[in-house]
């Protein structure tokens, strides 16, 4: 959440919802972005193309929060963690604005989130986990987001969520645009600058999209720390970045029944790593540049589905300050998925799968070889709706991974419309899932430390929920009620060992909660609103340990808020836009006995907009935001300052 | 004036060895020249909480032998109101101001003992460790400079200014030092040497080989140094520990006034010993090893082979110098870690909850 008071992404984060769809010439269907948690949309493709199915259809029971291409939309210049911070009540952990932003989903740790991009778990191999800040919207379509065990359906890492990321042209929207391109500048507080532009093109064969963005940020900003009974003016040092991405995606419609797509996806990003207040600063920087190519064939029949995708990961990390010198990273994942569906009746689906993946490892911390690894994992989706208000689905995934594999990992779910009169609509669901993780590359091989012996963590998680719908014709009230609960078993930590820090499997975790969340679309005539709010609560805790574990049980695991608010309003008329989010985040424990905290705070950052005509086809949005209003003084993270009041301008220029 | 012995023990997260240093201070041997005789009497045990490496969480922990209980667990952050900053080394005495050694900080920050009030802060050193007054003017700081530094540096600082007025170059990642009369002895970790220098020119008098990773000092009643070192530890191509490279640990005796040692080498190479510690009578020694805590005399002709405390891995080792009762710090750096407090007889009395990382224990 204070990663984005600097992007420009919030810049044009209200300007689409607010400003009237308009401006999004060609874009997708306006509809859809009043429609944030819709479980039950429905695709519609040309008649005479069959769609395939999506992996949701086998997520059945499951909460999804999906931000579409219309959502998106708004965060182009921004990354993922700007978009999930500002629309949903996920709690990410931040180090510093376009520092590392990891994400923490019902209670468990940044390697529990699986994060796919096209279906590709693009975690980072040695780490395990995603780095939101490297995430740049811009190359995205559609980010949807399922909390909560799903290791048969998504694979490794879907232990407390899992993030999609997809690209490629998924919607009928993206069909038949012709041309069309948007070009956007932000200039901001604490040298903020940021551009991007984006040009595609579809016709009925074939879709194009091409986008590439550039930020940068010196992040020079004044924080203040206590001293004695008063506050003394700092200026943070070593903070500044500057991040680059690009994406091409490209599909092909062969016949009625073929797609071929391929994609590419280059992120770099330089950035000096904000030292902790107090800490020497080292004048540490970090290069982090991934290179992404993905290509997939897909053959669509009424009966019968067959993919096949293949993928080449490079991920580089390197690291350099003063005391230690450069310490360098590359790891190339080479990988392939196949696929085959049957679609048994119109009630019922069999999906058959496999993935194979390859890791090669040259990483400093592991020695001058290089370390290499092969994970493979086989699975069966089935979907079947024995009545029309009734869907089930039952997922097997059984993993292959070095040393013991993890057990066989089923997923069940059942989702019940219980009432559709009307405005009104009920459904029930539940879901219970078990799943994995494995060992990263870290854990296994770092040197010292690295444990190979280490067993995959395993987890048992299972949820009820609840979603309302009222519709009108001028009013739509989605609400949403979930609770869930899960434990997590072979839990690894990084512990002191004699001479040096080792990942063990110490302990079992229990993580349980509740999540609300409302949405509120209202447009009686040019006026247009939309209301969202979300709460989760958040009750995580070590319930058993090995031996060698000191930390306490029964105690909130630190680094994770047990309570987290998200409310933001989006308002237009006629060329007009204001936008105002208002988040909490809860006090945040800093130690495993449950002692020290860092307080709660709550941000409100707001925007105002105005959309102009400049020539037909064109129009030009002029959009100043505030961020961090009240301009509290905060800390998301330990000792890791954030800047106070600060502010942005920017400019989009849209053609078609 | 008071004698005074800060014990303080380092951290193993970069490998630079370990110890307890004994940092005998205070003692004029113009008119005091027999410190061990002198009664010791101490009132409240300072803990360094080293805290979380990169979270500037560091603080000191102030128990009361009174109440034997814990009165301010952030000790310096309710004084000041500030936090101590980041990786809190050690702590020294001097009279009546502490030392508190910031190593990721670059710091030492000078506080009154009294109120813990912050009296002044000396600035840009470069990674420093331990420190230690050889009289209430002048003081000195070893620094590792870098990790990648060939050679380390004790920078002489003037108590009466608080700021640094020289720099000595010494042997790679020196750690603990102690001052025994006119001279200073520095360990140098990252070799096996000791540095020796003059306290009245402030140049290097000569060096002396003793083990593999010489890692804490303290100096006996008799004005005897002794050296405690870990051994060196060699790695396996897969980074696991070649034992049959890996040398002892050992500790040495080094003779006032000579630049010689007679070393004595521990039973295995299977742990590095570290720690070094002397009571108050400054005629026992103690060292944490092999999991548990050792001890000998000073006029033992041979190391111990069994432990007086066994119980896990020790991160903070001191010895109250009144009554001989030994705490050991244990550290998890996840939870609020613990001290465990034992008779000089290696019996368990009690424990307390400090913060992450309890590193070493100033006794006043």
């Amino acid at each position: 959440m204070v990663l984005q008071t600097l992007l420009p992404g919030r810049l044009a984060a209200q300007l689409v919802l607010l400003g009237g769809f308009g401006l999004l010439a060609g874009a997708v269907l306006p509809v859809a972005a009043q429609t944030p948690t819709n479980t039950l949309r429905s695709q519609q493709l040309p008649a005479v193309r069959v769609a395939g199915l999506r992996p949701t259809r086998f997520a059945v029971g499951s909460r999804q929060l999906v931000l579409d291409s219309v959502a998106l939309n708004n965060y182009r210049s921004g990354t993922v963690a700007d978009a999930l911070g500002a629309r949903t009540a996920i709690y990410l952990k931040n180090y510093g604005p376009g520092q590392l932003s990891s994400i923490a989903l019902r209670g468990t740790s940044a390697r529990h989130t699986a994060v796919l991009w096209n279906g590709f778990n693009i975690n980072l191999p040695s780490l395990g986990e995603a780095d939101f800040a490297l995430l740049p919207v811009n190359g995205t379509t559609q980010v949807e987001v399922q909390p909560g065990p799903a290791g048969a359906t998504y694979g490794n890492g879907a232990v407390g969520g899992t993030l999609r990321l997809s690209a490629a042209a998924n919607s009928p929207a993206d069909w038949g645009r012709g041309w069309h391109g948007t070009a956007q500048g932000d200039y901001g507080s604490f040298g903020l600058g940021a551009g991007l532009a984006k040009a595609g093109f579809s016709n009925e064969k074939v879709a194009l999209r091409t986008s590439f963005n550039y930020r940068r940020a010196d992040n020079d900003f004044p924080f203040y720390i206590g001293e004695g009974r008063s506050r003394v003016q700092q200026r943070q040092k070593n903070a500044a970045f500057r991040q680059a991405s690009f994406t091409q995606d490209a599909t092909l419609r062969l016949g009625q029944r073929g797609e071929l797509s391929a994609a590419v996806w280059l992120t770099d990003a330089g950035r000096q790593i904000q030292p902790g207040i107090g800490t020497n600063n080292t004048n540490a920087q970090e290069r982090d540049q991934s290179r992404r190519l993905m290509a997939s064939y897909r053959r669509v029949s009424t009966r019968r589905e067959w993919t096949v995708r293949t993928a080449w990961f490079e991920d580089v990390i390197n690291y350099r300050d003063d005391l230690s010198g450069l310490s360098e990273s590359t790891v190339r994942t080479s990988q392939a998925q196949a696929e085959h569906t049957w679609r048994l009746a119109p009630n019922a689906s069999v999906r058959l799968g496999g993935e194979a993946q390859h890791f090669a490892a040259q990483v400093d911390g592991y020695g001058a070889a290089p370390r290499t690894e092969n994970r493979y994992s086989g699975f069966l989706l089935l979907r079947y709706d024995p009545r029309p208000r009734l869907q089930l689905s039952l997922n097997l995934r059984q993993a292959v991974l070095p040393g013991q594999p993890p057990p066989l990992t089923p997923t069940a779910g059942a989702e019940w419309l219980a009432l559709a009169a009307g405005r009104h609509a009920l459904s029930l669901k539940g879901n219970a899932s078990r799943s994995y993780r494995a060992p990263t590359l870290n854990e296994r091989y770092w040197r010292p430390g690295g444990n190979p012996n280490l067993l995959p963590e395993e987890s048992f998680g299972y949820e009820a929920g609840l979603a309302y719908t009222y519709k009108t014709t001028v009013l739509t009230l989605q609400n949403e009620l979930t609770a869930y609960r899960q434990l997590v078993d072979n839990w690894v930590q990084w512990t002191p060992g004699d001479s040096y820090w080792s990942p063990r499997n110490l302990r079992q975790v229990r993580a349980q909660g509740l999540e609300a969340s409302s949405t509120l679309g209202w447009q009686p005539g040019a006026y247009r609103l939309t209301a969202r709010g979300s709460y989760a609560f958040t009750s995580t805790e070590k319930t058993q340990g090995a031996a060698a574990d000191a930390d306490p049980v029964g105690r909130q695991l630190p680094f994770v808020p047990r309570h987290t608010v998200a409310l933001s309003t989006d308002h237009g008329w006629r060329g007009w836009q204001l936008g105002t989010t208002l988040t909490y985040t809860g006090y945040r424990y800093t130690d495993a006995s449950a002692t020290d905290f860092l307080p709660g705070y709550l941000l409100l950052n707001a925007s105002v907009g105005r959309t102009l005509a400049v020539a037909p086809a064109w129009q030009l949005l002029v959009l100043a935001q505030g961020f961090n209003l009240t301009n509290n003084t905060y800390q998301n993270y330990q000792n890791r300052a954030l800047p106070g009041r600060n502010a942005s301008l920017s400019l989009r220029l849209l053609w078609r | 004036m008071k004698p005074f012995i800060a014990f303080t023990s380092l951290t193993g997260r970069l490998l630079l060895g370990s110890a307890a240093a004994l940092t005998l201070l205070a003692c004029d041997p113009d008119n005091d020249p027999n410190p061990g005789a002198a009664p010791v009497v101490t009132n409240s045990v300072f803990v360094i909480n080293e805290g979380n490496f990169g979270r500037s969480n560091a603080d000191i922990s102030l128990f009361s032998k009174a109440s034997n209980s814990v009165i301010n667990r952030s000790l310096f952050a309710s004084a000041t109101n500030a936090t101590l900053g980041d990786v809190a080394q050690s702590m020294a005495v001097r009279d009546s101001l502490g030392y508190i050694v910031v190593n990721n900080s670059n710091k030492l920050e000078v506080v009154s003992l009294a109120k813990f009030r912050s009296k002044a802060t000396i600035k840009d050193l470069m990674l420093p460790r331990y420190f230690v007054a050889a009289s209430s003017d002048k003081g000195y700081v070893t620094e590792t400079v870098s990790y990648t530094a060939a050679n380390g540096r004790v920078s002489v600082i003037d108590l009466k200014a608080n700021r640094v007025v020289k720099t000595i170059e010494v042997g790679s990642q020196p750690e603990r030092l102690a001052v025994v009369g006119s001279r200073l002895y520095v360990t140098n970790s990252g070799g096996n040497t000791v540095t020796v220098i003059n306290t009245n020119t402030d140049v290097v008098e000569g060096t002396i080989t003793v083990g593999d990773g010489p890692n804490s000092v303290v100096a006996d009643r008799d004005g005897a140094v002794w050296v405690l070192s870990g051994g060196q530890v060699a790695y396996n191509p897969d980074f696991s520990i070649d034992y049959s490279r890996t040398t002892k640990g050992s500790l040495a005796r080094i003779v006032p006034g000579q630049l010689m040692a007679t070393t004595r080498e521990v039973p295995s190479n299977l742990s590095a010993p570290g720690r070094l510690t002397i009571n108050g009578s400054l005629d026992q020694l103690y060292y944490t090893y092999l999991g548990g805590v050792y001890t000998l005399g000073i006029n033992e002709a041979t190391l111990p082979t069994t432990p007086l405390i066994k119980r896990g891995s020790f991160y903070g080792l001191g010895v109250d110098p009144q009554d001989g009762t030994i705490y050991g710090g244990l550290a998890s750096f996840t939870a609020a870690d613990k001290v465990i407090r034992f008779r000089n007889t290696g019996a368990a009395i009690d424990s307390f909850t400090v913060l992450a990382g309890p590193n070493g224990f100033v006794f006043y």
